[in-house]
C-alpha cells in the first residue's frame, strides 16, 4: 500500500479519504494527454477542431478520425484514447436513432448531451469496470440553434460558447476567450481555430489537423469542413502566426 | 363505442369536435361522455373504437409525454404526441378493435414551432398530417359536407361553426352517434371547452324540433 | 402478417378453451350475479344501491347476498358479473389503497381506485367479468364511475349496472335531480333497485343501500326486505304440549332405590 494513490486508486468503488475516485481522475488524466481538441460556437453554428499528433511518418493521412457525425444534425470531437472514442461515438449514434424513432424527431443536443453523461457515468460506479478515458465535444444544431457541450469522463455534461481539452487546452481557452464568437461567422471560425491548435502545439513533430462543423453553410448538417476549405484556412492560420510573430 | 369525432386547424391553432354516446350494444351506456381526451396541457385526441383501448392507449401516451415534456424541459410537441400513439396503435394493431369508421384517433392540437396541426391515426398504425380530419361510425356521412365547408385560414368562429355542422349533421344521421356536441378549441392562448346540450344541436332537415325542456323542481 | 409480440400477456389457454368448447368440452360454470346495482351523486355525497340476489345458472345460489363492497373508508363499490371476480377485484383494490394510505398518510382518492380497478380489468382483456359503479367522496367532492370489464370507465352523475340496469336508470332518468337532499336520494335509488328486483329475472331478495358523505359512512344492509315470505318456518321447531297422543305411561317410585338420609352441615375452615 504505497505510491500515490495510496491503494484507493485500484477501483472505482472506493472513494479515497479525501472524496475522490481515483480511477475517474486517471480517466481524466488520459485526456489531458491526448492532442488538443478545440470546440467553438460561432453566430451561425459550431466549428470542432483537432490536433492529431503523427504517431508515425507512415501513417497514412486521414487513417486516424477524431470527428464523427452522430445524426444529420449532431457531431462529436473525441480526445483521449481512440478506441473509447469510437464507443462513445456508436453509443451517440445509437441514442440519436433510438429517440428518433421513438418520438419521431431529432433529438435535441441537450438531451443527447445528458443521456451520453448518464451512459459514461455508469462506468464510474462498478468496480468490475474503468471509466472513459474520452471527453466528447458534440455539435449539435437544432430547434434552439446552434450548440456545443462537452462530456467529461465522470459523466458531468456541460455547455459552453467555447472550450478545448487535452494537452493545450490552457492555452486555447485563453485564446478562445479572446475571441469575439457572437460576431464570428463559422467561415471565420475555422481559421480560429487553426490557428490556436497551430499555437499551442509545442512538438518538435508535425500534426494533422482535422476540422469539423455544422453551421447554416453546411445545410445544419454536420460534416468535416471542406478539404479546399480546411487547408486555406489552416495556411491562412499559419501565414497570421507568421505575421504576429515578425511583429514580436 | 359508434362515434363522430373530428379535428380542423384553423389560422391560429384547432377545433376538436364529438358527440357524446357511448353505446354497448343497442343500449346507450353514457349519453354524455367526453371523447376528447387531453394528453399534455396543449394536446388532445379524439377517440373512436373500444372505449377500453382507447382510453387506456392514452393513458399511456399521457405518461410518455409527462416523461419527455421533463427530459425536454419544455412542452411536448403535437407531432410528438401523435407519433406515439401512432407507435401505439402500430404495436397493438392486433389487439385493438375500430368499430366502422376512417380514423381510429385524432391527436391535435398547439405548439410553438409548428402553430396548430391535426394528426389523423387510422387503428390500423399510420400516421398522416391533415388540415382537417373526421372519424368514427358517423364520419362516413358528412365526408362530402366537410370537403365542401372547410377552406384553409378561418377564423376560430368560422371553425367552431364548421364543426359543430358537421358533428351534427353526422348525429342526425348515424344511429350509433348522438347526445351532445362537445367542442375543444386549442390555440396560443390555452384550450376553451364547450358544451351544446342535445336540446341545443342544430337541427338537420326532416327533424322535429325539440321538445321543451322540462326544469323539476 | 405477425406483429412481434413485445411483453404482455398470454392469452393461450383462453384460446385452447374456446377451442375446446367448440369441440364440444363443457366448461364448469361460475356464480354470476344477475344484478341490479346502482348509484348517484346527491347534494353532500354519494348513494349507491344494490339488490341481494346471487344466481347459479336459473338457481338463486344466495337470496340475501352482500353487492356494495368496500374500497376504503370513504368509498364503496357496487359489483355485477362473476361473483368472484367482483369479490376478489374490489379486495385486491381495498388492500392497495390500505398500503397507499399508510405510505402517504392521506385519504383515498376515488380516481386512485378507479384507475388501479381498470388498470386490472383492462390487462386481463374481459376475462376478468366485473362490471362495476364506484362511488365516494374524496377533497375534491363527490365521484361516481361505471367501470366496464374491458377496463373502460364513465364518470356520471348517476350510473346503473347490472342485467337490471336498464330498469334502475329508467327510474334514473325519470327522476334524477341535481342537489337532491339525502332522504330523496336515498328514495330514488332504493325505487330504482326496487324496479330491477321487480321486474328483471336475475335481481330479486333485498335492497342494500350505501351513503357515502363527507362526514361518513352509513352502510343500510337490507334497508328494504322486498321478498318476505308468508309462513316462514320455525326453527327450532316448537310443539304444543299435547299434540303428541300418550300410548303408554309407566311411573317409577325412585325410593325404593334411593336411600335418602338427613345429616348436619359440616364445619368448615375460613382461610
Amino acid at each position: 500500500m504505497s505510491g500515490i494513490g495510496s491503494g484507493y486508486d485500484n477501483s472505482v468503488s472506493t472513494f479515497s479519504p479525501d472524496g475522490r475516485v481515483f480511477q475517474t481522475d486517471y480517466a481524466q488524466k488520459a485526456v489531458d494527454n491526448s492532442g488538443t481538441v478545440v470546440g467553438i460556437r460561432c453566430k451561425d453554428g459550431v466549428v470542432l477542431g483537432a490536433e492529431k499528433l503523427i504517431i508515425s511518418k507512415m501513417l497514412v493521412e486521414n487513417s486516424n478520425r477524431r470527428t464523427f457525425p452522430v445524426d444529420r444534425h449532431a457531431g462529436v470531437a473525441t480526445a483521449g484514447v481512440a478506441a473509447d472514442g469510437r464507443s462513445i461515438v456508436s453509443r451517440a449514434m445509437s441514442e440519436a436513432n433510438q429517440y428518433k424513432s421513438f418520438y419521431g424527431d431529432p433529438i435535441p443536443g441537450h438531451v443527447l448531451a445528458e443521456r451520453l453523461g448518464s451512459y459514461v457515468h455508469v462506468f464510474n460506479l462498478y468496480w468490475y469496470v474503468r471509466p472513459y478515458g474520452v471527453s466528447t465535444l458534440l455539435a449539435t444544431y437544432g430547434k434552439e440553434g446552434p450548440q456545443l457541450y462537452l462530456v467529461e469522463p465522470s459523466g458531468t455534461s456541460h455547455r459552453y460558447f467555447g472550450t478545448a481539452v487535452g494537452k493545450g487546452r490552457q492555452g486555447a481557452k485563453n485564446e478562445i476567450e479572446k475571441l469575439k464568437l457572437e460576431e464570428m461567422s463559422c467561415r471565420e471560425g475555422i481559421q480560429a481555430v487553426a490557428k490556436i491548435l497551430h499555437q499551442v502545439h509545442d512538438e518538435e513533430k508535425g500534426f494533422e489537423l482535422e476540422l469539423a462543423w455544422i453551421c447554416e453553410e453546411s445545410g445544419r448538417q454536420f460534416q468535416r469542413v471542406p478539404q479546399q476549405l480546411a487547408e486555406e484556412a489552416e495556411a491562412a492560420a499559419k501565414a497570421a502566426l507568421e505575421a504576429e510573430d515578425m511583429d514580436d | 363505442m359508434g362515434t363522430t369525432i373530428m379535428a380542423a386547424s384553423y389560422d391560429g391553432g384547432v377545433v376538436m369536435g364529438a358527440d357524446s354516446r357511448t353505446s354497448t350494444g343497442s343500449y346507450v351506456a353514457n349519453r354524455v361522455t367526453d371523447k376528447i381526451t387531453p394528453l399534455t396541457d396543449r394536446v388532445y385526441i379524439c377517440r373512436s373504437g373500444s372505449a377500453a383501448d382507447t382510453q387506456n392507449l392514452s393513458r399511456y401516451v399521457q405518461w410518455f409525454l409527462e416523461q419527455h415534456g421533463m427530459e425536454l424541459g419544455d412542452d411536448p410537441e403535437v407531432k410528438t404526441a401523435a407519433k406515439l400513439a401512432q407507435t401505439m396503435a402500430y404495436q397493438n394493431k392486433n389487439l385493438l378493435q375500430a368499430s366502422g369508421g376512417l380514423a381510429g384517433l385524432i391527436v391535435a392540437g398547439w405548439d410553438k414551432h409548428h402553430g396548430g396541426s391535426v394528426f389523423a391515426i387510422p387503428l390500423g398504425g399510420t400516421l398522416v398530417k391533415v388540415p382537417f380530419s373526421i372519424g368514427g361510425s358517423g364520419s362516413a356521412y358528412i365526408n362530402g359536407l366537410c370537403d365542401r365547408l372547410w377552406r384553409p385560414n378561418m377564423s376560430e368562429e368560422e371553425c367552431k361553426a364548421f364543426v359543430v355542422k358537421a358533428v351534427s349533421h353526422a348525429m342526425a344521421r348515424d344511429g350509433s352517434s348522438g347526445g351532445c356536441i362537445r367542442t375543444v378549441v386549442i390555440s396560443k392562448d390555452g384550450i376553451k371547452r364547450s358544451f351544446i346540450p342535445g336540446d341545443e344541436v342544430p337541427v338537420a332537415a326532416g327533424e322535429l324540433p325539440p321538445p321543451v325542456r322540462q326544469v323539476r323542481a | 402478417m405477425e406483429t412481434a409480440q413485445q411483453g404482455g400477456f398470454s392469452f393461450d389457454l383462453c384460446k385452447r378453451n374456446e377451442f375446446f368448447a367448440a369441440k364440444g368440452v363443457q366448461h364448469p360454470g361460475f356464480t354470476k350475479t344477475g344484478t341490479t346495482i346502482a348509484g348517484l351523486i346527491f347534494k353532500d355525497g354519494v348513494v349507491l344501491g344494490a339488490d341481494t340476489r346471487s344466481t347459479a345458472g336459473s338457481t338463486v345460489a344466495d337470496k340475501n347476498c352482500e353487492k356494495i363492497h368496500f374500497i376504503a373508508p370513504n368509498i364503496y363499490c357496487c359489483g355485477a358479473g362473476t361473483a368472484a371476480d367482483t369479490e376478489n377485484v374490489t379486495g385486491m383494490v381495498a388492500s392497495q389503497l390500505e398500503l397507499h394510505r399508510y405510505a402517504t398518510g392521506t385519504q383515498s382518492r376515488v380516481v386512485t381506485a378507479m384507475t388501479l380497478l381498470k388498470g386490472h380489468l383492462f390487462k386481463y382483456q374481459g376475462h376478468v367479468s366485473a362490471a362495476l359503479v364506484l362511488g365516494g367522496v374524496d377533497f375534491r367532492g363527490p365521484h361516481l364511475f361505471t367501470v366496464y370489464p374491458h377496463g373502460s370507465t364513465d364518470s356520471l352523475p348517476f350510473a346503473t349496472m347490472g342485467s337490471g340496469s336498464l330498469n334502475a336508470m329508467a327510474v334514473f332518468e325519470a327522476g334524477f335531480k341535481d342537489d337532491m337532499s339525502r332522504e330523496e336520494a336515498m328514495a330514488l335509488v332504493a325505487r330504482a333497485i326496487r324496479s330491477g328486483v321487480m321486474n328483471d329475472l336475475g335481481s330479486g331478495s333485498n335492497v342494500d343501500l350505501c351513503i357515502i358523505t363527507k362526514d361518513g359512512v352509513e352502510y343500510l344492509r337490507n334497508h328494504e326486505y322486498l321478498q318476505t315470505k308468508t309462513y316462514e318456518r320455525q326453527f327450532p321447531q316448537k310443539f304444543a304440549s299435547g299434540s303428541v297422543p300418550v300410548v303408554r305411561e309407566r311411573v317409577y317410585d325412585i325410593r325404593r332405590a334411593v336411600q335418602v338420609v338427613e345429616g348436619e352441615p359440616m364445619e368448615m375452615e375460613v382461610s
